[in-house]
């Protein structure tokens, strides 16, 4: 392995999942945070929230598992998002684009607890199943909330590289809602001459 | 992937002391305790002091010593002292310091570290030629070693800055080269100087 190269890895999460009775809980990320043991951990939190020390916007990954993860540990939190808005929160208030999505979104928690175990969770069938009904889903929020969801990604990408760029030849892990996977990676494949992507457990 | 957890073992003080302070390292990501005389030796030593300022237990030299005490008034300490941790530290503190230590790193608690400094404090201003080797340090090295004139971990110094920690050490390995100092301690004393 390079030192000086930084190596970067992607975790998704799911805030709404853990609250449905799956095999898995906030202890399994605990674990694999704790495990991996990077130098920085983006987590989806703004700067300021971070600062004050406010959880009450952000996810339950955020406030119940990462932030009490690297409390004792040597990981560095950084915050990366732009703003407090989470994937849910895009939903249309009314009408029958809210029906269809929250029709997608029934369909996208019986996936999620069909699949019920890690190794399918993160098997491509399922991440292809997921990624397309999240890029449905999107295609049925008001053109406005499709341009500030591609804003938030891209800000928080920036904020990454970023982080990178100040901090040359770490292990950086990304954990984010697995929503915006299938934004996010071409998003940062954009920027692979500053960093190498692995698979978590290779980080 | 397993992490590689770091052993430690806990000394000193009473039962009680040593069962809680176990129990809560214990509970703490990638740290494993040990019996005291386990082979090979543990890591880290947690040592609850006494009132007795001179009871150090000997440790084999791999292993390096953490003393909790809220007591700054030693004559002197064991070379294998590697952190003072006081008891009014928070749990994770506690995670953070044994990591350091773990690492061949000094720790100090802030509240430990602003007793030393009022302590020792030298009213004495900076000479020429300590000036002209502040003026050699970068801006980030100069940053950290305000920091580390307030007390601050390197876990803090590394939080306030959004950089890792292993970036922090490198740069106070610097700073230490430059001012030729050989403990967090005297970096800290020419630290305050340096306000």
């Amino acid at each position: 392995m390079n030192p000086t190269e930084t190596r970067l890895a992607i975790l998704g999460t799911m805030s709404d999942l853990h609250r449905q009775p799956i095999s898995y809980d906030l202890n399994c990320l605990q674990k694999v945070v704790a495990d991996v043991s990077p130098d920085l951990l983006c987590a989806e939190i703004t700067k300021e929230a971070w600062e004050r020390a406010d959880f009450s916007q952000v996810s339950l990954e955020v406030r119940e598992a990462l932030s009490p993860t690297i409390a004792s540990m040597d990981i560095v939190l950084i915050p990366v998002a732009s703003s407090p808005k989470q994937y849910a929160d895009f939903t249309p208030d009314s009408g029958w684009r809210h029906r269809v999505v929250r029709n997608f979104d029934r369909l996208l928690r019986w996936g999620q607890i069909q699949a019920n175990d890690v190794k399918t969770i993160n098997g491509f069938g399922f991440g292809a199943f997921c990624h397309t009904v999240c890029w449905l889903t999107e295609m049925f929020w008001s053109g406005n909330d499709r341009a500030a969801w591609e804003r938030q990604n891209q800000e928080l990408v920036e904020n990454i590289v970023r982080a990178i760029q100040r901090d040359r030849g770490r292990r950086v892990l990304i954990a984010v809602q697995c929503q915006r996977l299938h934004r996010l990676i071409p998003l940062l494949h954009a920027h692979d001459d500053l960093f190498k992507m692995v698979a978590y457990q290779d980080l | 992937m397993t992490l590689n957890k770091i052993t430690v073992a806990v000394g000193g003080g009473h039962e009680l002391d040593r069962a809680g302070l176990a129990a809560l390292i214990a509970s703490l990501p990638g740290l494993r305790v040990v019996p005291i005389d386990k082979n090979p030796p543990p890591q880290v030593l947690v040592w609850v002091t006494s009132r007795d300022l001179n009871d150090f237990p000997s440790v084999q030299s791999d292993t390096t010593l953490l003393l909790l005490t809220e007591n700054v008034n030693y004559e002197s300490l064991p070379e294998t002292v590697t952190g003072l941790l006081s008891r009014d530290e928070s749990p994770a503190a506690l995670g953070i310091a044994i990591r350091q230590v773990a690492r061949g790193e000094q720790y100090l608690s802030p509240s430990l570290a602003t007793a030393i400094l009022q302590k020792r404090q030298s009213k004495s201003l900076l000479t020429e030629s300590e000036k002209s080797i502040i003026n050699t340090l970068t801006e980030r090295e100069r940053e950290i070693l305000e920091y580390l004139a307030q007390g601050l971990s390197n876990k803090m110094i590394a939080s306030r800055l959004y950089l890792s920690v292993r970036t922090v050490e490198g740069h106070l390995a610097n700073i230490y080269l430059s001012l030729g100092v050989h403990s967090r301690t005297e970096a800290m004393l020419m630290a305050v100087r340096v306000r």
